[in-house]
């Protein structure tokens, strides 16, 4: 018995795992959650920007393979920018930033006025080629903006000169173009916080500890304590419950292997 | 000469782009912006470059009716509907019915493909970690350990069950981690630089074939 | 014409640490000094992984990831080329057929370029064929689907993934673990690198990356390269530790010299 415990067919775990993720989605079990560090720094930031005179850049650079981490992430954080009314530039280094823009825009139309309050620039080819582009000119970067309009009519872009005339930029990230291409491409020291995928976070945190982020929410958790210190509860808070299951069923095979391991090898013992 | 004129136009461009950095300089500026955007542009048309060889990959496979070619109809069917849709919705921004069509066609069908090839990470990660973690040596176990208290810092549940876990796992993470994500980044970086100035400078010209 | 504030110390150390590398790489090239790497078995697995194959009847995989030629994952990417070149090499030797996957469109006509005229040398252009090199999408997870789709139609028993990796590694490395390839990988992105130990057979850890080609060439130009970055690396912690001992008795001195 303990010889199959050791290689469990791996279609026995797909199904357990997914009938264990499956469960709290549909009926989510409410497990409390605290907020790290480095969401709240984020949250702070936020709070603190004035309406009046600040403009963040709201960077989508995240594909659709990332989105169930990540989205959550941007959702959570424009709603927060829409709430307070802090004027919104969205822009994408990845192609399929600004169909997400679009997302958050209708999902979230009654917090932002077109134009006035955000705007989606679209997307820019090139990777980090582009990025810096655009952190040496952006004014000139886009003649127009994703739905067709030019740039240079729209009040929110009427401010704007440098990228200094931003007062916050976050970036919301899968991979490349991500934190590492803007860090080298902004002047040293400007407030730059990342929305990364939880894998990354080991990657990323030395970053955030040597204080050259000024903020990082972290995967899908990030989403979510967001979302409590907003005190507006979305999607993010409702997934976790089935990450937290998923990581109780991926411990359980752990142990269950192991356990396996040592008792197959008492026995080969024994018997020699 | 086929070697000289790629080196050469490496070495300048390189030196431009790096003495941009740290020289403040105007037509200096305005020539490494005038750059960067031929990059980008270059870039677009690596893309259409490439497409051109996966069709015609494709459409050999179909004309030669060889194994799985209904896959590749499938291939070619939906690059031809997104890159006509895409283009006609750029070229009338003011259809309202294009765009709809456009991001219904991400919202729908791109985006959910997207989102499932991410969601099979999650039964890869179990399935390889039931396969590899096993406690075989000092240093396995170890890893073992230290993965086991960051999944349960990381979920809710684990904070649950003991409101330490969380601390166990950002120490672990802030600490132990980050001293040994320093140490292997500082290599990689010494790599990346040691390989850049080697290909900025024409000594590696291996990128370039191997022929004369 | 006046240097932008803040970054006179990353000039000073680009020239200094340039000079070490390219100091200790003209010294090897000219012959006056010999640097010696240590055994790296993820490289020697290669030819292993390849004889495997042969013996098989089955093809190669082999993809430079998802790094591309104008970024920060250039240099990545480039020491991808240089395994690449390898493997054509063993293929060619073997007679045995060798599928290349790209998602980069720019790193694309490199790859074909390279992959062309490395069987031209190894006397076998006849193996290189319109689909030797596959450019399936710059889209992450079309990319990760297309090579999946690889691996099960055309039964690989070996797959090499050498270049920087993001989330597709577990993707590539379990589904090669599932039609049963041998695989050896190797990326410079620490965060994927706990997938390729976890699901493969040989990895290649951080910087060994970038050994790859001076290990499997023993190129004067490379070995150099490799031995002046040792050097760097010298420098690197002596920096670090005088960093450390300042900081302790809370002098800025050094941290102020960096920002300059």
């Amino acid at each position: 018995m303990w010889q199959k415990l050791q290689n469990i067919d791996r279609r026995i775990i797909y199904t357990l795992l997914l009938i264990v993720l499956f469960v709290p989605m549909a009926k989510p079990l409410g497990i409390p959650l605290s907020v790290n560090e480095t969401t709240q720094t984020v949250f702070d930031t936020i709070e603190a920007l004035d309406p009046q005179s600040d403009t963040v850049l709201f960077v989508l650079d995240y594909s659709v393979g990332g989105q169930a981490d990540v989205h959550p992430q941007a959702v959570a954080v424009a709603k927060h920018l829409g709430r307070r009314g802090i004027k919104t530039v969205m822009v994408g280094f990845v192609t399929d930033g600004p169909m997400f823009a679009e997302q958050i825009i209708a999902e979230l139309g009654d917090r932002f006025t077109y134009g006035e309050t955000v705007i989606n620039l679209g997307y820019m080819s090139g990777g980090e080629t582009a990025v810096k582009s655009f952190v040496e000119d952006p004014k000139n970067s886009f003649e127009n903006d994703h739905r067709g309009n030019r740039v240079a009519n729209t009040p929110i872009m009427s401010g704007i000169e440098t990228i200094k005339d931003f007062s916050y930029i976050i970036d919301f990230q899968t991979g490349a173009p991500g934190y590492q291409d803007f860090l080298r491409q902004l002047p040293a020291g400007f407030p730059y916080a990342a929305g990364i995928v939880t894998v990354c976070v080991p990657n990323v945190i030395p970053y955030y500890n040597s204080g050259q982020l000024h903020g990082l929410l972290q995967g899908l958790r990030g989403a979510a304590e967001y979302e409590v210190v907003l005190g507006e509860p979305g999607e993010g808070a409702a997934r976790m419950d089935a990450q937290s299951m998923g990581h109780v069923v991926i411990i359980a095979f752990i142990v269950v292997g192991n356990l396996a391991y040592f008792m197959t090898k008492r026995s080969v013992k024994k018997s020699a | 000469m086929r070697r000289g004129v790629p080196l050469a136009i490496v070495f300048i461009v390189g030196t431009l782009l790096l003495l941009n950095y740290f020289v403040a300089n105007d037509t200096l500026k305005a020539t490494s912006t005038n750059l960067v955007n031929w990059g980008v542009i270059v870039s677009a048309f690596a893309v259409g470059l490439a497409s051109v060889n996966l069709v015609r990959i494709h459409i050999n496979k179909i004309s030669r009716q060889r194994p799985g070619w209904i896959n590749s109809v499938a291939l070619v069917a939906t690059m031809a509907i997104f890159i006509s849709v895409g283009i006609y919705t750029k070229l009338n921004p003011d259809n309202a019915g294009a765009k709809a069509l456009f991001q219904n066609l991400f919202d729908h069908s791109y985006s959910p493909f997207g989102s499932a090839m991410f969601a099979i990470l999650a039964f890869y990660v179990a399935s390889a970690s039931y396969r590899a973690f096993r406690m075989r040596s000092l240093e396995a176990s170890l890893l073992l350990i230290a993965a086991v208290l960051v999944m349960l810092g990381n979920a809710p549940i684990g904070e649950l069950v003991w409101d330490k876990f969380p601390v166990i796992s950002n120490w672990l993470l802030r600490v132990i981690n980050m001293t040994g994500q320093r140490g292997i980044a500082i290599g990689v970086a010494i790599g990346g630089f040691a390989t850049s100035m080697r290909i900025l400078l024409g000594f590696d010209r291996g990128h370039l074939g191997q022929g004369e | 014409m006046t240097m932008i504030n803040g970054t006179f110390f990353v000039l000073a150390a680009l020239l200094v640490y340039g000079t070490f590398i390219i100091g200790v790489l003209v010294a090897t090239r000219s012959g006056k000094f010999t640097p010696k790497i240590r055994r790296i078995a993820a490289l020697d697995s290669i030819e292993e992984a390849v004889g495997r194959a042969t013996e098989m009847g089955r093809p190669v995989h082999y993809t430079p990831g998802y790094g591309d030629i104008t970024s920060s994952t250039a240099p990545q990417t480039f020491a991808s080329f240089d395994v690449l070149t390898y493997v054509v090499g063993l293929t060619a030797k073997y007679n045995t057929q060798l599928i290349v996957t790209c998602k980069s469109p720019q790193s694309f006509p490199l790859i074909q370029e390279l992959v062309r005229q490395a069987y031209l040398a190894s006397g076998k252009p006849d193996m290189f064929q319109e689909d030797t090199v596959r450019y399936i999408s710059d889209a992450q997870f079309a990319w990760a689907a297309g090579v999946l789709g690889i691996f099960n139609r055309e039964k690989v028993a070996a797959n090499i993934m050498i270049g920087y990796f993001m989330a597709e590694s577990l993707l590539f490395a379990e589904g090669g673990a599932q039609v049963g390839a041998i695989q050896v990988a190797g990326t410079g992105n620490l965060a994927q690198t706990a997938f390729f130990v976890a699901a493969c057979d040989y990895t290649l850890i951080g910087e060994e990356l970038f050994a790859g080609g001076a290990y499997l060439s023993q190129d004067a130009v490379k070995l150099g390269s490799l031995g002046g970055q040792d050097y760097v690396k010298l420098a690197t912690m002596a920096l670090i530790s005088v960093g450390t001992l300042l900081a302790t008795f809370n002098s800025k001195w050094l941290v102020d010299l960096m920002s300059k």
